[in-house]
């Protein structure tokens, strides 16, 4: 299957280090959080941001929370559309809809300070914590949502 | 208002080292890095141990120079003893 997978500049995972080559199957025992090859499904995007983003090919994924975990795993291409004029276009996208809760002035500050800094995964956090207050733990989530088809719409990824 | 599953900075901290050793249950280590993606103090953190272990880890006995030893013999019983 296709999912797609951010990495720190250079193609390397932000948590394991590992350099990914690209076109190259890479297998790793599969356990959530632990081992094997994570991956994203659109609407887990929001919650991984990072520098670069890639199409990945999965083999025998599985679905855990807010992300795939598979046995193999290969680099197909870059998503080139993810840079950093759409990390920050995304990231005024969520300051925006935080100052449109009305109600959250301070983290409505907080996403646009983000925002003007480059910092697009904090800006999307703000956005959602901001969402949740106003509106609850739905408001979380449809921030959440929101994000998800922002990134899938403007990148042009397979939903 | 907090999410039940949201950790805190401080939170983060002190489970750094059951993170690095693997000892985090899925649920724990989920939510630990999420933090880490949108936490750039704490992705700075975790850099930081990361390279420590990586350093500290290469070290034996003998790297360790006499008097440094003694210092750190010194500082650990004083801080043992207050």
């Amino acid at each position: 299957m296709t999912a797609y997978k951010f990495l720190r500049r250079g193609r390397v995972g932000a948590f394991s280090g590992f350099a990914w080559p690209v076109g190259e199957w890479v297998e790793a025992e599969p356990h959530v959080c632990a081992s094997g090859i994570h991956a994203c499904r659109p609407a887990d995007l929001p919650y991984w941001l990072d520098a670069e983003l890639w199409e990945i090919e999965l083999d025998g994924a599985v679905a855990a929370e807010r992300k795939l975990v598979a046995p193999r795993g290969r680099l197909v291409r870059r998503v080139e559309a993810w840079d950093g004029g759409t990390a920050r276009a995304f990231a005024d996208s969520c300051a925006e809809a935080t100052a449109a809760l009305g109600d959250a002035p301070e983290h409505a500050a907080d996403a646009a300070a983000d925002a003007a800094a480059g910092r697009a995964a904090t800006a999307a956090f703000v956005a959602a914590r901001a969402a949740e207050l106003v509106r609850g733990r739905r408001g979380y989530e449809d921030e959440r949502a929101r994000q998800a088809s922002w990134l899938a719409d403007r990148l042009g990824l397979a939903v | 208002v907090r999410l039940e599953d949201d950790l805190t900075c401080a939170e983060l901290v002190e489970l750094v080292t059951d993170y690095h050793e693997g000892a985090l249950e899925a649920r724990d280590r989920q939510r630990f890095e999420e933090h880490v993606v949108f936490c750039d103090g704490c992705a700075s953190y975790l850099d930081g141990m990361r390279r420590t272990i990586e350093v500290t880890g290469r070290l034996t006995v003998d790297d360790v120079l006499p008097e440094l030893e003694r210092e750190l013999v010194a500082a650990f019983r004083g801080w043992r003893s207050s």
